[in-house]
């Protein structure tokens, strides 16, 4: 887990922002933010779960089209709370990701490999099924839905919203660094580096898993809900292939270990993305998958999860 | 044929072998023994290259082997007949014998007679799978694998082990045939005294590490002191 | 009556491909612990090879032939560049090569753009077969598929260099020890499963519509063949090829494509969490 002071300055970093960017950037990074939590949810699975799930994105894209079609109305005319439209889509990811975990990690569990392959055949085959479900708008997706209303407030002006998005973030990281530092963590890590000796002592590996697994999802679903109600768009795209495996490059550059590193990962690449896609295209993302190679052989804790751990050991001696 | 000097190898932060010397003159055979864990399948692992050394160095055949690869020590004539045997279950006994040749880059890949005449009971079942083999018969096997190709020395670690005694003593009378009629040298690793005694010219005693005493195979005929010393707990 | 035999035949053809497929990707994992995720991105580039070809005017069957040539030379490089630092770390080269699989596919979009290629069938014209007719290439393609599997499976259980690969999958320590050069077979290993991919996507060609995006779908049923036959023997390919492509050809032509992924994703889960080694057993005997 990343030093708290660097978290701290993280977001201080981000709240600062909106005084010196113009708005269109502001706008920008909200996405970006919610990209990040996302980010931080495969984190906590994969990096410190050690479930390598390829098919993140069916929580994050699952959440968006919930919310979506919560708050138009289309589950109940008067049912168009953004609130609600939030905890049916967490509950609803949650219920599914029990589900699914259930069937992947019940008795002698899918691990390392095959899970890998099999939510990718999962993320794989769910984009085709969505693509083709009309209710849900094919391929055009489903557009026009509304902001978040929160308290009274309609939140589509640019700073609120930023600083709504920004609030939850930070409200999350600090619930997943607490939980990352409780018991339940450190059974988690115990089972994701050693699962057989968790269980001889005595740990319900299952259980600790398949928690893990449902708490990743709610927290993909949750910036995925988000996310529709700042685009004001519900696509295919979110619950699909390509999201899936760009947010598993974030983290894997970033560090899957550490949720910040993921976080600000997911940022960085998506400015740089952002900006440099006019310029350089394809060049960017054939970029980026040879920086992925080159970090899984020389720096597989991640790019940005080794600098920042280095302040974590600095701290530490300084203090002795 | 062997000298290794002030090795220190091991698994990672845990060092095994802690200045270890010893030196294996040619056509001698010598056993070493000493309790488990000091340290004595790490040495025959690192001489072979299948562990990373750490600092010393080990001179074979007057070439030095620190840092070759595996494949590469075992063309040089160092043959390697591993804890557990290690035969390919699944493969017959011919074929078993044949991967002793297939590695070492000649023309000639036909199997010697000679390893026939030594180990009949291969012949007799060529084309079995040896898996269905009993212990004392893979241990037969995994030594005439490593004798097809020819090499000038033997690295044996605990070949009796898990074998009826009986077969213990065919075994040990096999190895010192073969050693007197091709002046194979051989490093022996065992707990077993009754094999040391068969065939071992010298016994070098090891602990934590270290090679601690070194006595020509008589000693230990006479003086069982000796032995409760250095192999009991 | 007709129509079953085209069907019949079609899903043969499906099951040949995919079959050599996830042989190329099954030898890379059981030599050393490697999970390919390019494989799909080398069988697209061999196709891609006799596109070019077909545009600079060369024959078919040269481009054909250049296929497993260019990209048996690209697996080499890969195997220098990438694969033999991450032998055996399993999950780590699930992540290496996607990252490589990135790098392929992009390479070929900024070279010929992300739209779809077509090459011409080189042999046109039907057979008749009985009373209905069936196109002589996808015939010859069948025949050749089962040439090199049958070439593969010779390759990998009869002759001495599958014997030594098989010993170095078994116990590599002891294969090294007998002086088998373990470097040589692991990088061997992987051309020769580069080229196969390689080759496969250059006779598929004519038949599908060739873009940078098409080895993912070549990719995934091939690792489900993989998962359900098993990866612990040859025969679990083939068996789990058969099964998945049996399947998700018939039930493509009797539902609808999309459903059909999903059964057949269904299913090979189901199979899997029954018998977790798959139906052939896993590597080494797990």
């Amino acid at each position: 887990m990343a030093p708290r002071p660097l978290a701290a300055l993280t977001f201080v970093i981000l709240l600062l922002v909106p005084l010196i960017a113009q708005d269109y950037w502001v706008d920008q990074l909200t996405r970006y933010v919610l990209f990040g939590l996302f980010a931080m949810s495969l984190s906590l699975v994969w990096g410190r779960g050690g479930m390598l799930c390829f098919g993140q994105a069916m929580f994050f894209g699952g959440g968006g089209y919930i919310m979506a079609t919560v708050t138009l109305g289309m589950w109940g005319e008067g049912l168009t709370d953004s609130l609600l439209g939030l905890m049916i889509a967490l509950i609803c990811a949650a219920a599914f990701a029990a589900l699914l975990g259930y069937f992947l990690f019940w008795g002698k569990g899918l691990s390392g490999a095959y899970l890998a392959v099999v939510t990718l055949a999962i993320a794989y085959v769910l984009e085709q099924a969505v693509k083709s479900w009309y209710a849900l708008g094919g391929d055009n997706g489903i557009s026009g839905v509304p902001p978040i209303t929160f308290a009274g407030f309609e939140f589509w002006q640019t700073s609120p919203r930023y600083y709504l998005i920004l609030g939850v973030c930070i409200v999350v990281y600090a619930l997943l660094d607490r939980l990352v530092r409780s018991p339940f963590g450190v059974m988690l890590t115990g089972v994701r580096t050693n699962p057989d000796r968790a269980m001889y002592l005595g740990f319900n590996v299952f259980t600790i898993r398949v928690t893990a697994f449902v708490i990743g999802a709610v927290i993909a679903a949750l910036s995925g809900a988000l996310f529709v109600a700042v685009d004001e768009f519900a696509s295919p795209t979110l619950i699909g292939f390509a999201l899936s495996t760009e947010v598993l490059i974030w983290v894997a550059l970033g560090g899957r270990e550490m949720p910040l590193a993921a976080f600000v990962a997911a940022i960085l690449i998506r400015i740089v993305e952002t900006y440099l896609s006019e310029l350089f295209g394809a060049y960017w993302i054939l970029a980026l998958g040879g920086l992925l190679m080159v970090s899984v052989v020389m720096l597989p804790k991640g790019l940005l999860a080794t600098p920042f751990a280095l302040f974590q050991s600095r701290r530490k001696l300084n203090q002795q | 044929m062997l000298a290794i000097n002030h090795l220190h190898a091991g698994y990672g932060n845990s060092q095994v072998l802690n200045d270890f010397s010893i030196t294996v003159p040619a056509g001698e055979v010598l056993a070493l023994m000493g309790r488990n864990g000091m340290g004595k399948t790490t040495l025959l692992k690192a001489t072979m290259g299948l562990l990373p050394i750490a600092a010393g160095e080990i001179r074979f055949d007057d070439h030095s082997i620190v840092g070759r690869a595996s494949h590469d020590i075992a063309r040089l004539g160092l043959g390697y007949v591993p804890q557990g045997r290690e035969i390919f279950d699944d493969f017959t006994v011919l074929e078993n014998l044949r991967l002793g040749l297939m590695g070492h880059a000649s023309n000639n890949q036909t199997l010697p007679e000679q390893i026939f005449s030594w180990f009949p009971v291969l012949r007799d079942r060529a084309d079995q799978r040896a898996g269905s083999f009993s212990g004392g018969q893979q241990q037969m096997l995994a030594i005439a694998r490593a004798l097809v190709s020819g090499p000038k020395m033997l690295l044996l670690d605990e070949p009796t082990e898990g074998i009826q005694p009986s077969l213990v003593h065919d075994i040990g009378l096999r190895l010192r045939e073969i050693a007197r009629d091709t002046g194979l040298t051989i490093l022996l690793v065992e707990q077993n005294v009754d094999i040391v005694r068969t065939i071992a010219d010298q016994v070098i005693f090891m602990e934590n590490g270290k090679a601690v005493e070194q006595v020509p195979v008589g000693a230990i005929r006479q003086d069982d002191d000796l032995l409760a010393r250095h192999l009991t707990l | 009556m007709t129509d079953i035999a085209i069907l019949i035949l079609n899903t043969t053809s499906y099951i040949l491909i995919l079959v050599l497929v996830a042989l190329g990707l099954v030898v890379v994992f059981g030599m050393m612990g490697v999970i390919n995720m390019a494989h799909g991105e080398l069988f697209m580039l061999g196709a891609y090879t006799v596109v070019v070809a077909g545009q600079m005017g060369l024959p078919f069957w040269l481009g054909a032939l250049l296929a497993p040539l260019f990209v048996g030379a690209v697996g080499l490089l890969i195997e220098w560049m990438l694969i033999r630092h991450i032998y055996r770390r399993t999950l780590d080269t699930i992540l290496a090569t996607w990252g490589l699989s990135i790098v392929l596919k992009q390479a070929v979009v900024l070279f010929y753009g992300p739209s779809s290629q077509s090459v011409t069938v080189p042999i046109a014209g039907a057979v008749a077969i009985g009373d209905f007719s069936y196109p002589i290439y996808r015939l010859l393609l069948m025949t050749m598929a089962v040439m090199l599997i049958a070439g593969m499976l010779w390759l990998f259980l009869r002759s001495d260099f599958g014997l030594k690969a098989r010993a170095v999958m078994a116990r590599p320590d002891t294969a090294a020890c007998l002086g088998i050069d373990t470097r040589a077979m692991y990088r061997r290993t992987f051309v020769i499963g580069a080229a196969l991919a390689g080759f496969a996507g250059a006779i598929v060609a004519p038949l599908i519509s060739v873009d940078p995006s098409m080895g993912l779908g070549y990719l995934i049923p091939g690792f489900i063949s993989i998962m359900v036959g098993g990866a612990g023997a040859l025969s679990g390919v083939l068996l789990g090829g058969g099964l998945v492509g049996a399947t998700n050809n018939l039930l493509t032509v009797w539902l609808s494509p999309v459903l059909a992924q999903i059964a057949v994703f269904l299913l090979a889960i189901i199979i899997i969490r029954l018998r977790p080694s798959g139906l052939m057993g896993g590597r080494h005997g797990t």
